[in-house]
C-alpha cells in the first residue's frame, strides 16, 4: 500500500486529468457543436474496441496507472454528475456531447485496463465475481457506445391491404425524407382489443367525476350497476358496431325521490359527437373512450434477400427477421380499433447480441453479489 | 379493496410492533417475536395478493401500488437481517419505515384504478419491478444503519460496517438485476436496450453512486468520507423512485404512468 501523502497526492493528480479531459471536452462542444456518433460507424468502432486491450498490452508501463481503482471512482463520479445534468436541465443533448464521449471512452480505457490487470493473476473462486461484473460491463459499453453508431431505426406505415418498404428516419425531431429499406411489410389487417368504456356522473362544465375527492367509474357493461352519491345507475343495453362509437343505454334513479331518467350516453369517436345524459343543471352522466388492451398487426415480411416470414406483430411481441425487429408503434389514435394503418418501428442492431452477452454476465456477477457479500 | 387497506396495515403494524418489543423484552427465547412479526409477514403479503386478484393485474403500476410492496419488503429485510445477524434494531427501524409508507399510502393513495396499457403487458413488468423494491428496502435498511454507524464514528467502532457492506453489496445485485431485466424488457418492447429515459437516467445515477460505495471500500478510503455515500445514494433513490415525475426534464418520459 501506498503510503497516505503518496495516495492522496496520485488521487489529485488523476482528478487533475479526468478535470482536464472534462473540459477540453468542453472546448469541442463549443466548437464543433457536438460529437457525431456516425464517425465511429464501422469499421471504425472495432478497430477502437481493438486498439484498446492491444495499446494497452504493448505499453505495460501505462497500464498500471491507468487501472487505478482512484481512477475509476472519480470517472464514475464524472458519468453521474454528467448524467445528473441530464436528468435536471430538461431538453438537453449531453448523451451526444464532447465531454460525455471523452468521458466514456476514458472510463473504457480505465475498465479494460483493470480487467487486464486482474487476469494477470487471475483465480477462479476470488475473481470469478469480479470478472462477470467488469468483463460483461465491458463488453456492454463497447456495444452501446461505439457499437451503437451501427444502429439505425426507422418508422413505417403501412395501410391494410398494402406493402411498404419506405420509411423515415426515427429518433430525429424534423420529419426525415423517405428511404427505401431492404425489408418490406404487407399489413393483412391491423386489429384491437379494448377495455369496456367507464361511465361517471361529471360536473358539466368542469369535468369533475363524483364523489369529488375519490371520482367513481364503472365499466359500461350490459346490467352494469352502480351507486354514486344519492344516485344508482343500471346499464340497460350497451352497442358497439364496427364503425361506431360504443352507447350505453342509462337509468339513473335517485334514492330518495326515487325520480328516474335515462337515455343514452356515448364517448363519441372521430366521426360521431359524444352524448351526455343530463341528470339536472348541473351534473351529467358521461362515457369516456374505451382505451386500448392490445392491438396488434397481422403482417407478411419480405427481405431483399429473399426472406419471408408471416406472423403477428403486437407491443412486446416484435418480429425478427434479417437482423432487423419490427415493432408494433402506434396505430392511427384518431379512429382507434377502425384504424387503416399501423405504425411500425424497425431496429437494425448488428452489436445486440454482445450486448445480451454483457447483460447476461452482468446478472450472473449480480448473482455473485448476494453470495459475496461485503467479504473480499 | 383498497377500503380494506386500513384494517389490515393497523393488523400488521400491530402485531409488528407487539413482536419487536417481545424480542426485546423477552430476553430467553424469540420465538413469540418472530411468530407475530412473520403472521404480519403473511397477512400484509395476503392483502397484496387479494389487492391483485381484485384488480385483475400485478399491483406494481401505480406508485400507491410501489409503496405497498416496500413496506413489505422492508420488514422482510429487517426481519431477515435479524434472523441472519441478530440486529435486533435494525427490525425495529425497518417496522418504523414501513409504517410510514403504509400512512403515505392512506393519506395520499395515489391509487388511479385504470386499466393495465398493452407496453405494461410482459413477463417483465414483475420481476423488473419487484426486484427493484427489494433492492430498494436493502438500501433503505443499509442507509439506516449507515446513520448509526456515522454517530459511531468518534468510539471508532466498526461493528455495523459488515452490515452494511452486505446489505448493499445484496441491494446492488438487485439494482443491477433489475435495471437488466429493464433493459432485456426494454429492447422486446420499444427497440432499444437503453435510451437515457428520465427514470434511466436517475437509475444510473443511484446504481452509479453505490458502485462508488463500494469502489471507495475497497480501496479503503476513511469511514468518515465513506459512510457519507449511502445517504446520499439513498437521496437519488428516491428521487428515481418518487421524485422523477415531478422533474421537469422527466416529462414524456416512458416511465410516468
Amino acid at each position: 500500500m501506498v503510503g497516505k501523502g503518496k495516495r492522496e497526492q496520485k488521487i489529485a493528480i488523476e482528478a487533475v486529468i479526468v478535470a482536464a479531459i472534462t473540459v477540453a471536452g468542453l472546448a469541442l462542444q463549443v466548437i464543433t457543436g457536438g460529437f457525431n456518433r456516425e464517425i465511429l460507424a464501422f469499421p471504425a468502432n472495432l478497430i477502437l474496441i481493438t486498439a484498446i486491450p492491444v495499446l494497452l498490452i504493448l505499453f505495460k508501463g501505462a497500464l498500471k496507472h491507468l487501472a487505478s481503482g482512484s481512477l475509476s471512482i472519480i470517472l464514475i463520479s464524472t458519468v453521474a454528475i454528467i448524467a445528473l445534468y441530464m436528468g435536471l436541465v430538461p431538453g438537453n443533448s449531453a448523451k451526444s456531447s464532447w465531454p460525455f464521449t471523452l468521458i466514456y471512452l476514458a472510463l473504457l480505457i480505465n475498465l479494460t485496463a483493470s480487467v487486464l490487470m486482474r487476469l494477470r493473476i487471475f483465480k477462479f473462486r476470488k475473481d470469478i465475481s469480479f470478472m462477470l461484473n467488469h468483463i460483461g460491463l465491458l463488453i456492454l459499453l463497447f456495444s452501446a457506445g461505439p457499437g451503437s453508431a451501427d444502429k439505425a431505426r426507422y418508422f413505417m406505415r403501412v395501410f391494410e391491404g398494402k406493402v411498404e418498404w419506405r420509411a423515415e428516419k426515427s429518433g430525429g425531431k424534423e420529419r426525415a425524407e423517405a428511404v427505401e429499406l431492404p425489408i418490406a411489410i404487407s399489413l393483412e389487417d391491423f386489429e384491437m382489443d379494448e377495455y369496456p368504456p367507464k361511465l361517471a356522473i361529471i360536473e358539466r362544465n368542469t369535468g369533475i367525476a363524483l364523489p369529488e375527492k375519490r371520482p367513481f367509474y364503472f365499466e359500461a357493461n350490459l346490467n352494469a350497476f352502480a351507486t354514486i352519491e344519492n344516485r344508482t345507475l343500471t346499464v340497460d343495453s350497451v352497442v358497439y358496431k364496427p364503425g361506431y362509437a360504443p352507447a350505453a343505454f342509462v337509468r339513473v334513479t335517485d334514492i330518495y325521490s326515487d325520480e328516474a331518467t335515462e337515455g343514452w350516453v356515448s364517448c363519441g369517436n372521430y366521426f360521431q359527437h359524444f352524448k351526455t345524459l343530463s341528470l339536472d343543471s348541473t351534473y351529467c352522466v358521461a362515457m369516456t373512450s374505451p382505451e386500448p388492451k392490445e392491438f396488434r398487426s397481422k403482417v407478411e415480411a419480405y427481405t431483399q434477400s429473399g426472406k419471408v416470414k408471416n406472423g403477428i406483430i403486437r407491443v412486446n411481441h416484435p418480429m425478427t427477421i434479417g437482423g432487423w425487429k419490427i415493432y408494433q408503434h402506434s396505430y392511427d389514435s384518431a379512429r382507434g380499433r377502425d384504424s387503416v394503418w399501423s405504425l411500425f418501428e424497425l431496429v437494425y442492431d448488428p452489436w445486440i447480441i454482445p450486448a445480451y452477452i454483457g447483460m447476461i454476465m452482468m446478472i450472473f456477477g449480480a448473482i455473485t453479489l448476494f453470495w459475496k457479500g461485503g467479504k473480499s | 379493496m383498497w377500503d380494506n387497506f386500513i384494517w389490515f396495515s393497523l393488523a400488521c403494524m400491530l402485531l409488528w410492533i407487539i413482536g419487536v418489543a417481545s424480542l426485546y423484552l423477552n430476553k430467553k427465547t424469540a420465538i413469540t417475536g418472530n411468530i407475530l412479526i412473520s403472521a404480519g409477514l403473511a397477512l400484509f403479503l395476503a392483502f397484496i395478493l387479494l389487492l391483485w386478484r381484485d384488480i385483475g393485474h400485478p399491483p406494481l403500476r401505480t406508485m400507491g401500488e410501489t409503496r405497498l410492496w416496500y413496506s413489505f419488503f422492508i420488514t422482510l429485510v429487517g426481519f431477515g437481517t435479524w434472523l441472519r445477524w441478530r440486529y435486533k434494531w435494525l427490525v425495529g427501524y425497518s417496522v418504523l419505515v414501513s409504517g410510514v409508507f403504509i400512512a403515505v399510502n392512506l393519506l395520499k393513495p395515489e391509487i388511479h384504478f385504470t386499466n393495465l396499457m398493452p407496453a405494461l403487458q410482459s413477463i417483465w413488468f414483475v420481476p423488473h419491478v419487484t426486484v427493484y423494491i427489494l433492492s430498494y428496502a436493502m438500501f433503505g435498511a443499509a442507509t439506516i444503519a449507515s446513520f448509526i454507524a456515522i454517530r459511531e464514528l468518534k468510539s471508532k467502532s466498526e461493528r455495523l460496517m459488515p452490515l452494511i457492506d452486505n446489505l448493499t453489496y445484496i441491494g446492488l445485485g438487485f439494482l443491477m438485476t433489475g435495471m437488466l431485466l429493464g433493459a432485456i424488457w426494454a429492447k422486446e418492447a420499444w427497440g432499444d436496450y437503453w435510451t437515457w429515459d428520465p427514470k434511466e437516467v436517475w437509475a444510473f445515477i443511484t446504481a452509479a453512486v453505490y458502485v462508488i460505495y463500494i469502489h471507495a471500500r475497497v480501496q479503503k478510503y476513511p469511514l468518515r468520507v465513506i459512510l457519507w455515500i449511502l445517504p446520499l445514494a439513498f437521496v437519488m433513490l428516491m428521487i428515481t423512485w418518487l421524485g422523477v415525475n415531478y422533474l421537469p426534464a422527466a416529462q414524456g418520459s416512458i416511465h410516468v404512468y
